[in-house]
């Protein structure tokens, strides 16, 4: 028989306020601040366990391919340069669109796409908790700092490729807004000289139109996807000058997918490679001068509208 | 003159006003859903025959109607859409109507005709000393309204001891009567009431001269209103918002500056004021930011409210003239711009430059300056209440303006119209007009 | 074959029904026997290379004006003004003429190294183009170059800070016009020139300037002595531009006109039928129009708003000049003549005429009644040189719905003015007297003029000032099919059917009158003789 005592506090009436509802703490107590971390503390590595890379796997295979392949139609030119590559390597591509991650890594062979993973900015996408879960699962991206390089960022980086990842890096920094290239920074090359492996140039054309930046209309069209020559470090070459050769690579791929492979490449034996971040004049005149595949709208405006103005939908207001 | 005596033993013939609970509510539904003032037949209204009202004390007299009108409070009464606010200072059965001129017998007036002021205050009642706002002539403002050796009613019309003005026969403190001149007819005369509840409402606006005030309703009252603003005080600009066409005509005849049609108002009033606005998602004002300095409330319903707080500026000033009843209304515009709404209420004593005047006294001169006798569209009799209280309540609608009953026999008098019906159409009236 | 010129029909007993506008709408109308109907002339032929031909004519300038190549340095200040959306009529196809011309301007522009450019859409006292309207004027490639950077303007009538007052003229007409235009190096202008009164020196003196400027053309008494406004010898609206505009000249600002012509095709292929001459609509033109019409009468009003202003015009390129100002202009008044000019001989007592959906100042909007009268009796009246189509003291009859419909966004001072001042009086020397000056000065109408899209205060008035010259000269406005109490309101009289409005029409002029029908939209400019 259980003695009651009156006066006590019975929680069994409002069982459940008392468990759900956490107690409040009295005065004189030191809270320690929770922990949350977020941006480039946050931990990827659940994204590497074999499980959740047999999931990647598959939605990358089976869905994401056949879906950008329908939307962007990509055309891919230059996949022999990654045959010789014994290892690991630093994918180096040009950016202009949320799309190019995706695509990039959907066009490489299936030995290298599952063993792959993808530097993106830790402010943009890492800095919520289920932005950074969805990324690292769906890319198997880390986080990375835009400007400079981070201890914590490079020394993951290091340590995954010296484990046989492939990295998937934009040396820009971030998307064009103009539609002209950005300076490339020391990251990739950084990271190429500390691990020793070499660098493939990419050139993404065609995503631009599609889906720009600050835009949110999508426009399926056709893209390409241009592989360069590996690059490795010369022996005592400094980070800078690899970056800024990896970036002329990259500017001659750009020149051979608006022109031809052979003009570009006296082009390129010449030094007079159109410049990959575009001509130094007033912001129109850069505007006026980009080529068709990196303006933000699809050409042409010469389209004959319908005969049946019924059928056409929305009106100009 | 002749004079109508009712001699010991002859009763009075008057429409009364029962508590009879379940009428009251078929009125009320009835007014709802057919429309106001239809439910007459039905409502708790009846024509009977009276034994003359004994005269409740010192300084009371007979008065036989002559003419007596039919108010926008009243037919909010006989609808049962009055505020239950009222019911501790109404008792029942009560002889409606307190818009009246009649003859007056016994007292200093005898064989005179006389306008009623309908307000029991303190000296009715015959309370010594008369309370604070008796004591200042603001009878309105009596704080002893329910006391007294008179039963509660705020007015004659409203109390079962004094009869009213739908009757052929009502008792009056002397107090309450004021003289008409022999050259003013008695419609001019049956208009002085309602004049001087305008009068009060545009005093009570405090204009100090130059704003621009905007005139809700142009019904009676507010076509009243709009008389007194012209003559007593020097408004900037003067914008009436009026329903009906014929309305629209008085209200510029009158001295509106402009008149326009309910929908408008809101943009009248931002042209008016220059103000700035808020944009609806259509694309059409949703409120002023600014405003008119001054809205004088002629209708009373909620919707009426509404419109008053859209349209006046941050510190400006809402008079409430028409009787409401209860309405919702969000208060916080009114919080948020320091709006000033007040209510303006029958008449007393008035502040005038050249000292202070009867708020009667005034309406009687403006009623002659104005010709407001012209607002006097039809006259019925008394057996036909059913029709005058219906065209009472669609008077806008029909082209009229002030519905009164005709008490007068045969002979009997001056009468502005000499028989001949002016502003309303059809008007069935029984009493036979000699010229 | 060739298009054949305008003429004038006389009805008889064998000639189908006509054609009549109504707003969203049109139907058939059988013309009392002996009217004489007006028909335009047909499309002519367009240029068959227009981006060549722009070039060319950018190479060889009229007047006394050099090769604009030669006029383009590094370092100079460019502006380059254009049209608004008030014209063409309806939009036309992409690619617009203004993005042709642009376009071509550009690429100089580029070549010599300019890199201070900006673009002002010249909209007077009009609304502002929305996003996609510039779109449609200008081309995707000039948008994407100059919105983004902030260098595609709107010229603000309201904007002290970026007005400046050049002088008066010799009548004492203030000249103020934007301050980016008057103090680049080189101020180019791309035009449209739709009708006769457009183009020339009004291009500047009316589409960069303020209300100080154009309230000295822009009233009762210039409006009355236009006879007409397409005539440029009668027309003292035109006689003041042209003053304001030598002005301008001669206080340094250096104008490069580039005027464009267009042809009448103005419906498209589907709707080929309402550019044709009833007797000739084959079987297939007469089936579109049993389905359109149908199709309309079941389509609810917003909808077939919607359907018709979407209908963009297969207009082409007739002609380019450019150069200096007066000598464009001539040129481009030849082309005009050419395509539109019908012989008339003689006036009648009675002129009809069917109102389509658009003016130039609802484009994507609701046509208000307001300019309603303004389209017939402000422009359609106007198309005539030497005597109006009807004499004087004569009926003008408009067929159009005259819905009591205002856009709130487009129109804010029209509803007030429809409203408040109509309902006063509805005589112009009135109005112009004791409102103009609150409607052209109010706060909030400047407030979404400038920031909103909508037209300015001041601008319902002009457009009842536009009916001057008409409503002096008639003796009787019917509108058919209207609604009766916005008919009224502007002082008109509303009749149910045509016949109804002939029988409204005899009172005035007599029994059995003689009438004329406009067979307008697509323009034409009858020379009454």
């Amino acid at each position: 028989m259980t003695r009651r005592v009156h006066g006590a506090v019975e929680p069994g009436s409002d069982g459940f306020r008392f468990v759900t509802e956490r107690p409040t703490r009295p005065g004189g107590v030191v809270v320690p601040l929770p922990k949350r971390k977020l941006g480039v503390d946050y931990d990827t590595s659940w994204a590497r366990r074999y499980p959740v890379r047999l999931a990647r796997a598959m939605v990358l295979d089976d869905f994401s391919r056949p879906v950008l392949r329908v939307a962007l139609s990509p055309k891919v030119i230059g996949l022999e340069h990654l045959d010789p590559v014994q290892g690991p390597m630093i994918l180096a591509a040009n950016h202009a669109s949320h799309l190019d991650t995706a695509l990039l890594v959907s066009i490489l062979p299936s030995w290298l796409r599952h063993r792959t993973i993808v530097a993106a900015a830790a402010d943009y996408f890492f800095d919520r908790h289920w932005k950074a879960a969805f990324w690292s699962f769906g890319l198997g991206a880390i986080p990375m700092e835009r400007s400079k390089v981070n201890r914590r960022s490079a020394d993951l980086a290091t340590s995954l490729i010296e484990d046989g990842w492939s990295l998937v890096i934009f040396p820009e920094g971030g998307r064009t807004a103009d539609g002209w290239g950005r300076e490339f920074k020391g990251g990739a090359s950084y990271l190429a000289k500390r691990c020793g492996v070499p660098v493939i140039p990419v050139h993404i054309r065609g995503t631009r139109p599609v889906l720009a930046k600050s835009s949110s209309r999508f426009r399926p069209g056709s893209t390409e996807i241009r592989l360069g020559d590996p690059l490795v470090l010369a022996a005592g070459e400094d980070a800078r000058k690899f970056a800024a050769r990896i970036e002329k690579a990259v500017a001659a791929l750009a020149d051979e997918a608006e022109s031809d492979w052979w003009s570009a490449r006296r082009r390129a034996a010449a030094g007079t490679t159109p410049p990959f971040r575009g001509p130094d004049v007033s912001a129109w005149r850069r505007e006026w001068a980009l080529p068709e595949s990196a303006r933000k709208d699809q050409p042409p405006a010469r389209e004959r509208a319908s005969d049946k103005p019924w059928k056409r939908g929305k009106s100009a207001t | 003159m002749a004079r109508h005596l009712d001699e010991e033993g002859v009763r009075v013939k008057a429409l009364q006003f029962e508590r009879n609970m379940p009428r009251f509510a078929a009125a009320r539904v009835a007014s709802a859903l057919v429309g106001s003032g239809k439910g007459v037949k039905i409502g708790p209204l009846e024509l009977v025959e009276l034994e003359p009202f004994d005269l409740p004390g010192e300084g009371w007299v007979r008065v036989h109607p002559r003419l007596a009108g039919i108010c926008g409070s009243d037919l909010a009464t006989l609808d049962g859409r009055s505020s239950r606010y009222f019911e501790p200072i109404v008792s029942f059965p009560f002889v409606p109507g307190h818009e009246v001129v009649g003859d007056v017998e016994g007292g200093t007036l005898d064989g005179k005709r006389a306008v009623l002021e309908p307000v029991l205050g303190c000296q009715a009642r015959g309370i010594d000393p008369p309370c604070q706002g008796c004591a200042a002539g603001h009878k309105g403002a009596c704080e002893r309204i329910a006391f007294g050796h008179v039963r509660p009613g705020l007015q004659t019309g409203y109390c079962r001891d004094t009869g009213g003005g739908w009757s052929t026969g009502f008792v009056a403190h002397e107090s309450q009567l004021h003289e008409v001149p022999t050259d003013m007819s008695d419609e001019a005369a049956v208009m002085v009431e309602p004049v001087a509840c305008a009068v009060h409402a545009a005093l009570a606006a405090k204009i100090a001269g130059g704003e621009r005030v905007v005139v809700l309703g142009a019904g009676t009252l507010g076509l009243c209103v709009i008389a007194a603003l012209r003559a007593l005080c020097l408004p900037g600009a003067l914008v009436v918002v009026a329903k009906h066409p014929a309305q629209r005509n008085l209200a510029r005849d009158l001295g509106a500056d402009q008149v326009v049609k309910p929908g408008e108002h809101k943009r009248a009033a931002r042209r008016l004021s220059g103000s700035l606005a808020l944009e609806s998602s259509d694309g059409g004002i949703e409120r002023l930011t600014g405003g008119v300095d001054l809205v004088i409330d002629c209708v009373g319903t909620s919707d009426s409210l509404a419109q008053c707080l859209d349209i006046v500026r941050p510190s400006g000033r809402v008079v409430l003239v028409g009787m409401p009843g209860v309405v919702k209304l969000d208060l916080a515009p009114l919080w948020q711009r320091e709006i000033e709404i007040r209510g303006a209420y029958a008449y007393g004593c008035e502040e005038r430059p050249e000292g202070p005047r009867s708020t009667f006294e005034i309406a009687l001169q403006l009623v002659r300056q104005a010709h407001l006798e012209r607002l006097v569209s039809a006259r019925y009799a008394l057996e036909n209440y059913e029709d005058a209280v219906a065209h009472a309540a669609s008077a806008g609608r029909r082209g009229a303006v002030k519905i009164v009953f005709d008490l007068r026999k045969a002979g009997s008098g001056k009468d502005a119209f000499g028989g001949q019906e002016v502003g309303g159409p059809r008007v069935a009236t029984t009493t036979k007009e000699a010229k | 074959m060739s298009p054949r010129p305008g003429f004038v029909l006389e009805v008889d007993r064998s000639t189908p029904a006509t054609l009549m506008w109504h707003g969203e709408g049109f139907r058939l109308e059988k013309l009392p026997v002996g009217t004489r109907v007006v028909y335009g002339p047909e499309p002519i032929d367009a240029l068959k290379d227009p981006d060549q031909a722009i070039r060319n004519a950018l190479e060889h300038p009229l007047g006394d004006s050099q090769p604009l190549r030669t006029l383009l340095f590094a370092g100079m200040r460019l502006t380059i003004a254009f049209d608004d959306i008030s014209l063409p009529l309806p939009p036309m196809r992409p690619p617009d003429a203004r993005q042709r011309v642009i376009e071509a301007v550009l690429d100089l522009a580029a070549e010599a190294g300019v890199d201070d450019v900006v673009l002002i859409a010249a909209l007077a006292l009009h609304r502002r183009m929305t996003d996609p309207e510039l779109r449609h004027a200008l081309g995707d490639r000039v948008f994407e170059a100059f919105a983004p950077n902030g260098l595609l303007l709107q010229h603000d009538a309201e904007d002290p800070s970026n007005l400046v007052h050049l002088g008066l003229t010799d009548q004492g007409e203030d000249v103020e016009i934007n301050r980016r235009a008057a103090e680049s190096d080189l101020l180019v202008y791309v035009n449209i020139n739709l009708v006769p009164m457009d183009g020339g020196h009004k291009s500047v003196a009316t589409g960069l300037a303020s209300y100080k400027s154009l309230k000295h053309h822009h009233n009762v008494r210039t409006l009355m002595n236009s006879r007409s406004l397409m005539d440029e010898h009668h027309s003292e609206l035109r006689n003041s531009n042209w003053r304001m505009g030598r002005l301008i000249a001669a206080s340094g600002v250096k104008i490069f006109q580039i005027e464009t012509t267009l042809n009448t095709k103005t419906f498209p292929e589907q709707l080929g039928f309402l550019q044709k001459r009833e007797w000739e609509w084959s079987v297939r033109d007469r089936a579109s129009f049993l389905a359109a019409s149908s199709a309309l009468a079941r389509t609810p009003v917003g909808l077939s708003r919607k359907i018709f202003h979407s209908v963009q015009a297969p207009h082409d390129i007739t002609s380019v000049q450019t150069g200096e100002v007066e000598a464009v202009h001539r040129s481009t008044l030849d082309n005009i003549y050419r395509q539109q000019s019908v012989a008339v001989s003689g006036q009648t007592d009675v002129l009809t005429m069917g109102l389509p959906y658009i003016c130039p100042y609802n484009v994507n909007s609701t046509m208000n009644p307001i300019l309603v009268a303004c389209l017939g009796l402000g422009y359609f009246f106007n198309l005539y040189r030497g005597k109006p189509l009807v004499r004087e003291g004569g009926v003008l009859i408009m067929s159009h719905p005259t819905p009591w419909e205002f856009n709130p966004v487009h129109h804010p001072s029209y509803i007030d003015f429809f409203e408040q001042v109509l309902a006063e009086t509805t005589d112009m020397f009135e109005i112009e007297a004791k409102y103009e000056e609150s409607f052209a000065t109010d706060p909030w109408y400047v407030h979404l003029y400038r920031t909103s899209y909508a037209y300015h205060g001041v601008h319902p008035l002009y457009m009842w000032y536009w009916c001057a010259h008409a409503m002096a000269h008639l003796g009787r406005v019917i509108i058919v099919g209207g609604d009766r109490a916005a008919v009224r309101r502007m002082g008109f009289s509303p009749a149910s059917t045509l016949n109804d409005a002939l029988e409204l029409a005899e009172d005035v002029v007599g029994r059995d009158p003689t009438i004329t029908h406009l067979h307008a939209p697509p323009l034409l400019l009858a020379d009454v003789t």
